[in-house]
C-alpha cells in the first residue's frame, strides 16, 4: 500500500478529518467558539477544492483495493456535494454558536464522502452510519420544543431499522455469493437463488427508507420540521444526495429486469404522486419541503430505470439543480424571533413587500423545484425522463411526468402567498443574517450558470 | 450578419430592460415608466428594420443564429425569422410599447415589478416565435407562464388568485403532455435515423406510424388548443381575461392566444401530417364549434371584458379553420387574422381598461350613451368594433374573408366528390360572421347610445396619451385592411411550405 496514493486519493476525507480534529481541539482548549465555524468552512472548502482538482487532473486510484476507490467522475460529484455544505455552514452562523455543530457536520460529510467511493458493503455500511448518526444529534442540537425529541427518536428508530435491513441484506448476499464486494449486488440482481433475491429486496428497501420513499416516508416531515433550518437544508440536500449516490453505486451498470424493474418504478412513482399531493396541505415550509423531497427522491430513483451508462450523469445533474434550489430557499428564509414561526407559510404572506430579495429568491427556488423552465430544475427533470423514455419505459415516464404536474400547485402557492397576499403581522425578526445572504447569492449565481450552460455542465459528469 | 445580431438583440432587449429597471431607484415611478417605454420602442424599431430587410422571395429561415446549447442532446440555440413568424414578431413588438404606455396610470402598486414582468413575458413571447429548436421553443413556451401568473395574480381584480391559478394549471397540464410527446418524438428520430436533434427542420423528417402520430398529435394539440383556446378547452380564458389587469388582457388576447395557433401551424400539423389529415374533420368541427359557441356566449354577457374574451374564442376559430382548409388563401387569411385579432382585441381591451379606470365597473348595463359623454372615445370604440365585425377596409375583413374564401375553395371539390362535411362546416362558419356583427353591435349599441349614464360622473374624455395609443392601433388596423398585399407577400412562401408539408403524405413517401 502506497502512502502517497492513500494520501492523495483520500485528500478530501483527510482534510475533513483535519477539520474535525481542529474543531474538537479548539473546543477542548475552550477558545474560539466562533472560530469553529470558520475552521469547518475552510476545511470543507479545501476538501471540495481538493476533490475538484483531483477530478480535473483525471486522477483515479484504489488505495484500499476492494474497499475504496476514486475516479474523476466520483471525485467531481464528491466536490459538488461537499460544496453544498458551504451554504449550510454559512446559514448556521445565526443558529449555532458552539463547536458541536461543525464537528458533527464534518463527521457526517465524511460519511457522505466514504459512500461515494465505497467498493464493498462494509464501506457502504460505514459511510451510511457515519453520515446518519450525527444527523440524529444535529436534529436535537437546536432543542427548542419537546416535539423535536419525538421526531429525532422517530428518525433514529426508523434509521436503525433501515440499517438493520441493510445489514441483513448484506449478510444474506454474503451467504449466497460469498462476497461483500458491491459487484455482488448487480450479479444478484441479474439472477440468483432465493437468498440473493431476498437480499436485493432488503437492501433496496433500506435505501428507500433512508431516502424517504413512500410508504417509508413518514419520518421525514416530522424530522425536517423538528430540525432547525440549516439542519433541514443539510438533510434535504446532502443526506439525500449521499443516499442516492450510494444506491447508484450499488446498482452500478446493471440492467434492471422484472420484477425489480416494477419495484423501482412503482414505489418512486407513488412517492412522486403522494409527495406532491400531501405537500399541498402543509402549514410550514419545512414540512412542505419534506414532502417535496419525497417526490424528488422519486424522480431520482426513476433515473435508475434509464440507460445504465447515463444514470450517474442524470442523478448528479439532478442533485446539482435540486440541491442548489433547496439551499437557496432555506438560505433566503428571513430570520424570525421564534424558530417554529420562521417558516410558517402564513408568515410568508406579503413577504415581497417586507423583504423583496428574499421573496424573489424563494420564488426562483420554488419554480425551479417545480421544474419550470428556464430554471435548472427543468433541464434536470428533462434529463431523467428522457433517459427513462429512451430505455423504452414510455408509460412509466408519462405517469411520472403527470405526477410531477401535481406538484406545480403547491410551489405556486408559496409564490401566491409571498407576492399576492396581504402582509402578515410578523413578530420582530432575528439578527442581520449577512452570511446567509451571501449563501443565497452564491446559490443563485451557481444556479444561473447551470441554467445558461446546462450542456457544458452535463458534459462534465 | 448584422441582421442576425440585431435579431438576437431584439430577443434579449427585454432582459436588458429588466436589468435597467433593477438599477432605477424605487421611488421614481416616472423614470421606471420612461425606461420601460423607451426599451419597448427600441425593440419595435429594430423589428421594423428587420421587417424591411426581410426578403420575401426567399423561403426558409433568414437572419439565423445557431449555436450548440446542450451538445450531448443535439439541442441548439437556434433562432431566425421566416414567413411563419415575421408578422407575429412584428405584432408582438408593436403591442409592447402600447401595453407599457397603457398601464402608466392604471398600475400604482409595485410598478417596478410590474414592468419587469411585462418585459419577461415579452422576452418569452418573442422567443417562442423565434425559436427554431423544439427544446428552445418549449423553454420559452413555459417561461411565459410565470410572469403571466404574477401579472394576473398581483395586479388583477377581485378573484385574481382563482383566475391565475386556473390559468397556470390549465396551460401547464397541456404542456406536460406536450413535453412527454417532445421527448418521445426526439427519441423516435434518433432511433430511426440516428440523428439526435431538436431542430424543427430535422424533426419534420421523422417518419412515424399513424397510431403514434395520432397520439403525439393529440398531446401537442391539447397543449396548443388550450392556449388558442378551442372549445371545449376554453374555460380558463374568460376568468383570466376578466381578472387580469388591462396590460395582462392585452398580452393574453393580443399575443399569447396566437401562440396556440402558431404552434399548430409551425409544429403540430407539419410534424404529424398523416394524423392531421386523418383528424381534420374533428379538428375543423372543433374550430367551427369555437366560432359559433364563442359568438353565442359573447351575445349574452353583461361583463364587457367577457364579451371581448368570448369574441376572441370565436375569432381564433377562424384562424384554425383557415389553417385546416389547406388552401393557400385560407392559410394566408389565417395568418392575417392572427395579426388583425391581436390589434383589434388588444385595442378593445385597452379601451375597456380606459373606461374602467374612469368608472370602476365593467358591467355593460351600468353604461349608456357614452357617445354623448365621451365623443372621442366613442369614435375609436366604433372603429375597433367595426374592425372586429369585419368591415371592409379594416384588417378584420381581410383576414376573415380570406379564411372563408379558402374554406369554400377547399370544400367545393370535396363536395363534388361526395364529402359534404367541409362545405357544411364552412357554411356554419359564415353564420359566425353574422353572430359576430350581432354581439358587437349589441355591445356598441348599449354602450354608446341610449340614455346617457355612467356609474361615475363627471367623466373626462381621452387624454393625449390615450389618443396616441388608440390612434396608432387604428392606423395599423386600416393599414392592414387597405394594403394587405405587402404582409401577405412576406408570408406567402411559408404558407406554401406549410401546405406542402401536410399534403405530402409521409407514410407513403417511405414505402418502397
Amino acid at each position: 500500500m502506497n502512502t502517497a496514493v492513500v494520501l492523495t486519493a483520500m485528500l478530501p476525507e483527510h482534510l475533513l478529518l483535519l477539520g474535525i480534529v481542529l474543531v474538537i481541539g479548539l473546543e477542548i482548549v475552550g477558545r474560539g467558539r466562533r472560530a469553529a465555524l470558520a475552521v469547518a468552512f475552510v476545511a470543507v472548502a479545501a476538501a471540495a477544492a481538493a476533490a475538484a482538482e483531483l477530478a480535473v487532473s483525471g486522477f483515479s486510484a484504489a488505495p484500499f483495493a476492494g474497499q475504496f476507490s476514486v475516479d474523476p467522475t466520483t471525485l467531481l460529484v464528491k466536490a459538488m456535494v461537499l460544496a453544498f455544505a458551504l451554504p449550510v455552514l454559512l446559514m448556521a452562523r445565526d443558529e449555532f454558536a458552539g463547536g458541536e455543530f461543525p464537528a458533527l457536520l464534518l463527521s457526517s460529510l465524511y460519511g457522505v464522502c466514504l459512500l461515494q467511493s465505497a467498493d464493498s458493503f462494509a464501506t457502504v455500511f460505514l459511510g451510511l452510519e457515519l453520515m446518519s448518526l450525527p444527523v440524529y444529534v444535529l436534529i436535537l442540537l437546536a432543542w427548542r420544543r419537546p416535539q423535536s425529541a419525538e421526531a429525532a427518536l422517530k428518525y433514529l428508530v426508523l434509521g436503525g431499522t433501515a440499517t438493520a435491513m441493510f445489514l441483513m441484506g448484506a449478510s444474506l448476499l454474503y451467504g449466497s455469493g460469498g462476497s461483500l464486494a458491491i459487484d455482488a449486488f448487480p450479479r444478484a440482481l441479474a439472477g440468483g437463488d432465493g437468498l440473493a433475491r431476498a437480499a436485493v429486496v432488503l437492501v433496496v428497501l433500506s435505501f428507500f427508507l433512508k431516502a424517504a420513499i413512500v410508504p417509508f416516508h413518514a419520518w421525514a416531515p416530522d424530522a425536517y420540521e423538528a430540525a432547525s433550518v440549516p439542519v433541514t437544508a443539510y438533510m434535504a440536500t446532502i443526506v439525500k444526495a449521499g443516499v442516492l449516490l450510494a444506491a447508484l453505486r450499488l446498482f452500478g451498470r446493471a440492467e434492471l429486469s422484472s420484477p425489480m424493474l416494477e419495484l423501482i418504478a412503482a414505489l418512486p412513482l407513488a412517492s412522486i404522486v403522494w409527495g406532491n399531493l400531501a405537500a399541498m396541505r402543509q402549514p410550514s415550509l419545512r414540512r412542505m419541503i419534506a414532502y417535496s423531497s419525497i417526490a424528488h427522491a422519486g424522480y431520482l430513483f426513476y433515473a435508475l430505470l434509464g440507460d445504465p451508462a447515463g444514470r450517474l450523469q442524470a442523478v448528479a445533474f439532478y442533485l446539482l439543480a435540486y440541491g442548489l434550489m433547496n439551499l437557496l430557499a432555506f438560505a433566503a428564509l428571513p430570520a424570525a424571533a421564534d424558530d417554529l414561526g420562521r417558516d410558517r407559510l402564513d408568515n410568508l404572506r406579503g413577504l415581497f413587500h417586507r423583504a423583496p430579495f428574499a421573496a424573489l429568491m424563494i420564488g426562483v427556488a420554488m419554480l425551479s423545484l417545480a421544474g419550470i423552465p428556464p430554471l435548472p430544475g427543468f433541464v434536470a427533470k428533462f434529463l431523467i425522463f428522457r433517459n427513462v423514455m429512451a430505455s423504452g419505459h414510455t408509460t412509466i415516464a408519462v405517469l411520472g411526468l403527470i405526477g410531477s404536474y401535481l406538484g406545480i400547485y403547491f410551489y405556486l402557492r408559496v409564490l401566491q402567498l409571498m407576492f399576492m397576499s396581504p402582509d402578515a403581522v410578523v413578530a420582530g425578526g432575528g439578527g442581520r443574517q449577512r452570511l446567509a445572504l451571501g449563501a443565497s447569492v452564491a446559490c443563485v449565481a451557481a444556479a444561473a450558470v447551470v441554467a445558461v450552460f446546462p450542456g457544458w455542465i452535463i458534459g462534465r459528469f | 450578419m448584422a441582421e442576425a445580431v440585431v435579431l438576437n438583440l431584439v430577443l434579449f432587449l427585454p432582459l436588458v430592460g429588466v436589468a435597467l429597471l433593477v438599477a432605477v431607484p424605487k421611488e421614481s415611478g416616472a423614470l421606471v415608466r420612461g425606461v420601460s417605454l423607451a426599451v419597448m420602442v427600441v425593440q419595435l424599431a429594430l423589428v421594423a428594420w428587420l421587417y424591411a430587410r426581410f426578403d420575401s422571395s426567399v423561403g426558409g429561415l433568414q437572419f439565423e443564429t445557431r449555436v450548440p446549447w446542450i451538445a450531448d442532446w443535439g439541442v441548439h440555440y437556434q433562432i431566425g425569422l421566416d414567413g411563419y413568424n415575421i408578422l407575429l414578431v412584428l405584432m408582438t413588438a408593436f403591442l409592447g410599447p402600447l401595453v407599457v404606455a397603457g398601464a402608466f396610470t392604471a398600475i400604482a402598486k409595485d410598478v417596478k415589478l410590474f414592468y419587469a414582468m411585462v418585459f419577461l413575458v415579452q422576452f418569452a413571447m418573442v422567443g417562442t416565435f423565434l425559436a427554431q429548436d423544439l427544446f428552445l421553443f418549449y423553454v420559452f413556451w413555459e417561461t411565459m407562464l410565470i410572469p403571466m401568473f404574477l401579472l394576473i395574480g398581483i395586479w388583477g381584480g377581485e378573484r385574481r388568485i382563482y383566475a391565475t391559478i386556473k390559468f397556470v394549471l390549465y396551460t401547464a397540464f397541456g404542456s406536460i403532455l406536450m413535453l412527454a410527446a417532445v421527448i418521445y418524438l426526439v427519441w423516435s428520430l434518433q432511433k430511426t435515423t440516428g440523428i439526435t436533434s431538436f431542430a424543427f427542420s430535422d424533426l419534420v423528417q421523422t417518419q412515424l406510424p399513424l397510431d403514434v402520430q395520432s397520439i403525439l398529435l393529440a398531446a401537442f394539440a391539447l397543449s396548443f388548443a388550450i392556449k388558442v383556446p378551442m372549445a371545449p378547452l376554453h374555460t380558463w380564458l374568460p376568468d383570466a381575461h376578466v381578472e387580469a389587469p388591462t396590460a395582462g388582457s392585452v398580452i393574453l388576447a393580443g399575443v399569447m392566444l396566437k401562440m396556440g395557433t402558431y404552434g399548430f401551424m409551425k409544429l403540430g400539423f407539419p410534424l404529424f401530417p398523416d394524423a392531421t389529415q386523418l383528424y381534420t374533420p374533428v379538428l375543423m368541427s372543433l374550430a367551427v364549434l369555437s366560432i359559433v359557441y364563442g359568438a353565442c356566449l359573447a351575445l349574452v354577457q353583461d361583463d364587457i371584458k367577457k364579451i371581448i374574451a368570448y369574441s376572441s374564442i370565436s375569432h381564433l376559430g377562424y384562424v384554425m379553420l383557415g389553417l385546416l382548409s389547406l388552401d393557400l388563401l385560407g392559410i394566408q387569411g389565417a395568418v392575417l387574422q392572427m395579426v388583425s385579432h391581436g390589434l383589434v382585441a388588444g385595442g378593445l381591451f385597452l379601451m375597456v381598461g380606459m373606461i374602467y379606470e374612469r368608472c370602476h365597473t365593467r358591467e355593460l348595463s351600468a353604461y349608456g350613451g357614452i357617445a354623448k359623454l365621451l365623443p372621442v372615445y366613442s369614435v375609436f370604440f366604433m372603429i375597433l368594433t367595426l374592425a372586429s365585425v369585419g368591415l371592409p377596409t379594416t384588417s378584420g375583413f381581410t383576414g376573415e374573408f380570406l379564411v372563408l374564401l379558402g374554406a369554400f375553395r377547399a370544400a367545393w371539390p370535396l363536395h363534388t366528390a361526395g364529402n359534404d362535411l367541409p362545405l357544411v362546416l364552412a357554411l356554419v362558419a359564415v353564420t359566425g360572421v353574422v353572430l359576430g356583427a350581432l354581439y358587437m353591435l349589441r355591445f356598441a349599441l348599449g354602450f354608446l347610445y341610449g340614455k346617457a349614464r355612467a356609474p361615475h360622473q363627471p367623466i373626462v374624455d381621452l387624454g393625449l396619451r390615450e389618443k396616441a395609443i388608440l390612434g396608432v392601433i387604428v392606423a395599423a388596423v386600416f393599414a392592414l385592411g387597405l394594403f394587405p398585399a405587402e404582409p401577405l407577400k412576406k408570408t406567402e412562401l411559408a404558407a406554401k411550405a406549410y401546405r406542402e408539408l401536410i399534403v405530402t403524405p409521409r407514410l407513403t413517401a417511405r414505402a418502397p
